[in-house]
């Protein structure tokens, strides 16, 4: 049942995108007629025996080391158009079709399938070609492109000077052909015909090259053989594009070493012509079949032989030499050529991996992993935990031995990139990918080969596990193996270490020391140390996507996090105390931490100050000592009693008699300070300060009850919000032990929240459960690894998540059932009932059930309401956007990674900026804010009352009074918003609570009706309201630009 | 509109003369233009202490050239807007009145300080176009946040000229030492007065639970009089054996444990398998639910398409 739905929904939406992306081939035909027209007229106006010498491209043809290149021109035998135009299998938004130009006999020699001579006038005979379009007035221009990323195999891409908006961006690809042209003998694979590949003066053969000629010779004819496999069977041709939206998707699969849109197809006829899908299946059905045999099938050790036309059969032979020389087979129905012949063994296996885990979603996802399969794009940032691109532009070491011999020098490059980082790393890396794209836009042959090294080459590592890659010391091979210690002292050079370990064991090593809180640049410093000492680049060469964020965590010099360890034993201590208390009439029966510096999970965990001890060492007091220190909550259980009074106010109070009594006691009997008011105990431990919490139990058990059978019990509010957040506590806090680089990312994401002026839109909690659904439903990628990664996926969680139509459900101990599910649901339609009515009515506009919380009811009930969830995704998705092309492009200044954190002022309508001296922990600030712009409308002086750090002259005060003179948790921010709160109604706070000095503030939209009376009124309002806005802050306020007045619509 | 005529008011050049003024803006929309020769007359104003006759007839002599010299067709809004401006531009005169000694003496110093703020103000713009990064992508468009830059440079040449008159009307705010009433010293207070000592915090307590107790006997008394007046004695109707468990009135037991709870649970699911299911109707109506939850989910699916097409996110690219 469960899945006849499940496919049924998904099926509704894989037709509306096939709908969607199918391009109209009927207006599309003309279209193609009239471009193939004016491009023969072109060709038909060429002379006929035309000499052709190099000079057409002279740079070309030395690259690729032909010789004797000259000939005089024919017409070509014929045109013929190929690829998926043919077969009806595009896609938008890709609208090139492909046109073959069959090469004619007359213009090659016998032999010219030696030393690139094909190759080189191939590119010539497209030269002319080009130099004729160019004249030709229906043709606007003309741009080179390779096939396949193969940079001695150019094409020609023609633009039609004939526009038609249906299709943006119609080309037509001139692909020359060469059927029939050489001696299929000469170029089987075990022969060379490149001279200068030699190993020891022994000519090697050339398979790759070889096959990169009779690629050409059998192009028209398998086009043909596509074409008959594809007309009269529409399914196919479904199934065809919905594979290659899905391959588009992610750019790790469909590069030049692995997958194109060709490929799919013939892999598509393969399974055709094998009977392994027939015509009684839909697209969907295919979609999945092919996927399945693309991860799973046997066949791929064998290798794929398309059935062949003639009578030749392959011989076992020849099949043998085909497996050894290539990772993967694809014969085509010639027998002759391997139609895979660029896919290498990492882009094989990583499509692999791939095509299971799609497998994997369908299964598992929501309408199938609809949106994780086809919508969702997935390119190297994302995808990959640490990414590093080289800049090896003008590095003649990657052309030494010429650019093209059996190989491209850049494929050989390639090669070499990941075998020395596949030994470097080991088995920290689950995958290394390395890839490097040659061809850019405005490239022309006649600039020859050696300007193709300006895109970067990009390496993308998928980290195995935090555990291995964190590790410090790598041990290599036994002192005793003489040989392979001696290899891997050659490999490793100075790095590499002879050791003794606890074992007994003498071998060589690698250490890689550093700090507890740098660990996560342990990799970086490997990759570096290996491609400087084999490859000889500078460090400005590599750019290594690793630390890049870690500047926004940094406090005063270093990661706070490092000081954690302190912190837990203060706690530790404390719980111990608070359970050791005798003397009270109930004892405690448990202590849990709430605050989220005891999960690691707080962007900035408090420092210990010298004073908040129980013994201040008077010798800690030189330095600046900061005047206020955050607290930490910490709630407790007492016994149960049925004592209790019945109404929350007097349960309240009697629960700070509690507290009361405990703080007298620790401060008595053992000796630990401790500080109240009406409301709050806060306690001294260790440098840090502890705010105790009681949750009463009789509140607790009514929570678990479900309140909603008997509406006279009544649950307060304050203990349900005790019990959630120390549930949400336990949780986060084994979820951080489970996922080592949870805790960072969440601290990334807190601050980029808090960063642009969203703290009071998106609670710390609710932050926590976004990150944690990145790392508990990864799919349809696996669990991120690193701190970039994980914030990436944290941002496009949030800016592409349909949070309108779907809950989201963070399953964090995977205790969900279906049970759990559909009341989940139910609670979300519930919320989005108004919707129908009105858009604007709707609850929890981002539903985040957690297994404490199946109605969204804790952190986002009411805010983010709809506007501030709307500029959150949009602030999340240009951040994501920019974090993605900063991974992938070449700038790396600090600058830009700064502006993922540097929020734009001028979106608010007005902005108060405060006075930087007067806020508690001025460390925290991450960038002073200016402002250019709007009208200045009051500037405050700063207060002498207050300062964070304590002057010197009260150092020399007693303990008692130093004691008293550090303030708990006091933020005149907070101060200055609550009043806001409380008497500006009409205007709307954008604040960070970490430590930011300026606030946003926008109007907050009025009624119309209620605009008509108060118009005047209203009118004057905005500079008066701003000024006593300031009164309010007087001695924090520094300055209050206004931007927009009130807008009235 | 406001919007711009609000921006540009800090924008304007004290000594230069009207029509060289309008020269530079004249690029910008037609409203700014208004609004600027509405607000050269405002800093009139605020010396003269605001006659409204005379800038409103100045106001429609400078449009006129403006539309002349400039070619800028005008619209109607332009007349509404005349309307509208008189109004406002009476009140901001006034406000500006109120502060007038404040703002000479601040004038001064800022003109002191003029030489350095225009250098950090370099700074400051290297910074903001870096930032106009993000911005950029929030408008969508790089080609936007060029022009935006463009724009602001241009802003930003003219804010300089005008720092003096921009300054000129800025409220002071006290640091706010002297008095409590409001700002930092209140908050400090504040902070200080809430911490009176455990001892004392302890006796408040005492006396609110003592008033508390009073309070309550006092309800239950009036209560019993209320009951004993008419010579009635009130029933309450109580559930069951609601007064073993905790409710309301049930003291006796008290808290339960959260284990013991727990444990409740789940021998209460253990149990469950069981009884569920066992009977031919439980199971029949298990499945007519499942269908009818089924059915009721695949409608949402469709009418979510139908609202996924409207939106078009059918779109890979």
């Amino acid at each position: 049942m469960e899945a006849d739905t499940k496919t049924d929904s998904r099926t509704l939406k894989v037709n509306d995108l096939l709908k969607d992306v199918r391009l109209d081939y009927d207006s599309l035909s003309k279209l193609v007629g009239d471009a193939v027209s004016s491009i023969k007229e072109a060709i038909d106006g060429i002379p006929e025996d035309f000499k052709v010498t190099s000079e057409l491209a002279p740079n070309f043809v030395k690259d690729i080391g032909a010789d004797k290149v000259d000939f005089s021109f024919k017409k070509p035998n014929g045109f013929s158009l190929c690829g998926s135009y043919s077969i009806c299998g595009m896609a938008k938004p890709d609208t090139c079709v492909d046109l073959l130009v069959h090469l004619p006999k007359e213009c090659f020699y016998e032999k010219d399938y030696m030393n690139h001579r094909y190759h080189a006038k191939r590119c010539l005979y497209l030269c002319v070609i080009e130099k004729h379009l160019l004249s030709s007035s229906s043709i606007e221009k003309v741009v080179w492109s390779t096939l396949q990323n193969e940079a001695r195999k150019p094409v020609l891409v023609v633009f039609p000077a004939k526009k038609v908006d249906q299709f943006p961006g119609f080309s037509i690809r001139i692909i020359p052909s060469a059927t029939s042209l050489f001696s299929v003998a000469k170029l089987s694979m075990s022969r060379n015909n490149v001279r200068s590949v030699t190993a020891d003066g022994v000519p090697e053969p050339t398979p790759t090259y070889n096959s990169s000629i009779l690629e050409d010779m059998f192009l028209e004819e398998n086009s043909e053989l596509l074409k008959k496999t594809f007309s009269e069977w529409k399914e196919l041709g479904d199934a065809l594009i919905l594979l290659k939206i899905w391959a588009r998707q992610r750019s790790s699969i469909y590069v030049h070493d692995c997958l194109n849109g060709f490929l799919i197809s013939v892999i598509l006829s393969y399974l055709a012509t094998h009977a392994k899908i027939n015509k009684a299946l839909n697209a969907l059905d295919i979609f999945r079949v092919t996927l399945d045999f693309i991860a799973t099938s046997k066949l791929w050790e064998r290798g794929l032989y398309l059935p062949p036309q003639s009578e030749i059969r392959v011989s076992k032979e020849e099949k043998m030499q085909f497996r050894e020389l290539f990772p993967v087979v694809i014969c085509d129905s010639s027998t002759f050529v391997n139609l895979a012949f660029r896919m290498t063994s990492v882009g094989f296996q990583e499509l692999q991996d791939e095509a299971s885990l799609m497998l994997k979603c369908m299964e598992k996802l929501r309408d199938g992993g609809f949106e994780e399969i086809f919508m969702t794009k997935i390119d190297y940032p994302v995808k990959y935990d640490h990414c590093i691109r080289l800049q090896l532009k003008g590095k003649t070491a990657v052309s030494m031995s010429g650019f093209c011999l059996d190989k491209e020098c850049w494929r050989l490059y390639e090669q070499k990139v990941h075998s020395l980082l596949l030994e470097g790393l080991g088995d920290r890396a689950k995958s290394i990918r390395v890839v490097w794209r040659n061809t850019n836009q405005d490239w022309h042959v006649e600039s020859g080969l050696s300007v193709l090294d300006r895109e970067p080459l990009f390496i993308g590592i998928s980290v195995s596990s935090t555990e291995k890659a964190y590790r410090t010391v790598d041990i290599g091979p036994d002192a005793e193996n003489k040989i392979e210690a001696l290899r891997f002292r050659k490999f490793w050079g100075e790095k590499s270490d002879l050791r003794r370990f606890k074992d007994g064991r003498i071998a060589e090593s690698t250490v890689w020391e550093t700090q507890q809180w740098t660990k996560h640049l342990i990799m970086k410093q490997i990759v570096e140390y290996i491609l400087k000492r084999h490859l000889s680049l500078s460090s400005d060469d590599i750019v290594q996507l690793v630390d890049q964020l870690d500047f926004s965590l940094d406090y005063g010099g270093k990661d706070p996090i490092s000081l954690s360890g302190n912190l837990l034993q203060a706690y530790e201590v404390l719980s111990k105390c608070l359970r050791e208390i005798e003397g009270i009439p109930l004892k405690v029966s448990s202590v849990q931490p709430l605050d989220s510096a005891l999960r690691f999970t707080s962007v900035f965990p408090p420092e210990p100050h010298p004073v908040a001890c129980e013994k201040i060492d008077s010798r800690r007091l030189q330095k600046l000592l900061p005047s206020c220190i955050p607290a930490m909550e910490v709630m407790i259980q007492l016994e149960g009693s049925g004592n209790w009074p019945m109404d929350d106010l007097a349960v309240e109070k009697t629960k700070s008699a509690f507290l009361l009594k405990i703080a007298e006691s620790l401060q008595n009997v053992k000796g630990i300070p401790c500080t109240a008011t009406e409301d709050n105990v806060d306690v001294f431990m260790g440098g840090y300060a502890f705010r105790l919490r009681i949750l009463h139990e009789r509140g607790l058990s009514l929570v678990k009850r479900e309140i909603g059978v008997d509406p006279v019990k009544h649950v307060s509010s304050t203990d349900k919000m005790l019990f959630i957040r120390s549930q949400h506590a336990s949780m986060i806090n084994g979820l951080q032990g489970r996922f080592p680089i949870y805790a960072p990312v969440a601290r990334l994401a807190k601050r980029w929240v808090s960063a642009h002026l969203f703290s009071g839109c998106l609670a710390e909690e609710a932050i926590e459960l976004l990150v944690a659904h990145v790392f508990l439903t990864p799919l349809p990628l696996g669990v991120p690894c690193s701190r970039i990664n994980g914030f990436l996926r944290f941002l496009r969680l949030l800016a592409d998540y349909d949070w309108m139509f779907y809950p989201l459900i963070v399953d964090i101990n995977n205790d969900f059932g279906r049970n759990d599910e559909k009341e989940i649901n139910d609670n979300f339609m519930s919320s989005r009932k108004g919707y129908e009515e009105d858009r604007q009515n709707i609850s929890s506009a981002m539903f985040l059930a957690a297994p404490y919380d199946k109605a969204s009811e804790a952190w986002t009930a009411t805010s983010p309401n709809l506007l501030e969830q709307k500029r959150l995704v949009a602030y999340a998705r240009s951040s994501a956007n920019v974090l993605s092309k900063l991974v992938l492009q070449e700038h790396n200044d600090s600058v830009r990674w700064e502006c993922l954190f540097r929020t734009p002022l001028h979106n608010y309508d007005a902005v108060i900026l405060l006075h930087r001296d007067k806020l508690p922990y001025p460390r925290r600030l991450l960038f002073p804010s200016e402002l250019n712009q709007g009208k200045h409308v009051a500037r405050g002086k700063a207060s002498r009352l207050f300062n964070p750090f304590m002057p010197p002259g009260d150092l020399k005060r007693s303990h008692e009074e130093l004691k008293n003179k550090l303030m708990v948790d006091f933020e005149p921010t907070k101060c200055l918003l609550s009043g806001l709160q409380e008497e500006f109604g009409t205007l709307k706070p954008w604040y960070d609570h970490i430590g930011g000095d300026a606030i946003g503030l926008t109007w907050n939209k009025h009624n119309s009706k209620k605009r008509e009376r108060d118009e005047e009124e209203e009118e004057s309002n905005p500079m008066e309201m701003l000024k006593a806005v300031g009164e309010m802050g007087k001695g924090l306020v520094r300055d209050i630009y206004l931007l927009k007045p009130p807008r009235f619509v | 509109m406001k919007e711009t005529r609000k921006l540009k008011k800090t924008n304007l050049p004290e000594g230069e003369t009207d029509g060289k003024r309008v020269g530079k803006q004249i690029q910008r929309k037609k409203k700014v233009q208004v609004s600027n020769v509405e607000l050269n007359e405002q800093s009139q104003d605020t010396q003269q202490a605001n006659s409204s006759e005379k800038p409103k007839r100045k106001k429609v002599e400078l449009k006129k050239k403006i539309q002349k010299s400039k070619e800028i067709n005008s619209s109607p809004v332009d007349g509404k807007l005349n309307g509208k401006m008189k109004k406002r531009k009476e009140k901001v005169g006034n406000v500006d009145i109120s502060e007038p000694n404040l703002e000479a003496i601040s004038t001064k110093i800022v003109k002191g300080k003029k030489g350095k703020m225009s250098k950090t103000k370099k700074k400051r713009k290297a910074e903001e176009i870096s930032s106009a990064k993000v911005e950029a992508d929030h408008l969508k468009g790089e080609r936007k946040s060029k022009k935006s830059n463009k724009k602001r440079k241009m802003d930003m040449t003219s804010t300089k000229e005008n720092k003096i008159e921009e300054e000129e009307d800025v409220y002071q705010i006290s640091s706010g030492d002297e008095d409590c009433t409001w700002g930092m010293k209140k908050w400090v207070t504040d902070y200080y007065e809430g911490r009176p000592g455990l001892d004392e915090l302890q006796k408040r307590i005492d006396d609110f639970m003592t008033a508390h107790d009073e309070r309550l006997e006092q309800e239950k008394q009036d209560k019993e009089a209320k009951a004993a007046e008419g010579g009635w004695t009130v029933v309450v109707h109580h559930k069951g054996r609601k007064k073993t468990t905790e409710t309301e009135s049930g003291t006796a037991v008290g808290s339960f444990s959260q284990a013991a709870l727990e444990d409740k649970i789940s021998k209460k699911k253990q149990s469950e398998p069981v009884a569920h299911g066992f009977y031919r109707f439980q199971r029949r109506e298990a499945q007519l639910n499942e269908i009818l939850s089924l059915q009721s989910k695949f409608e949402q699916d469709k009418k979510r398409i139908q609202q996924l097409r409207a939106a078009r996110r059918f779109k890979p690219f």
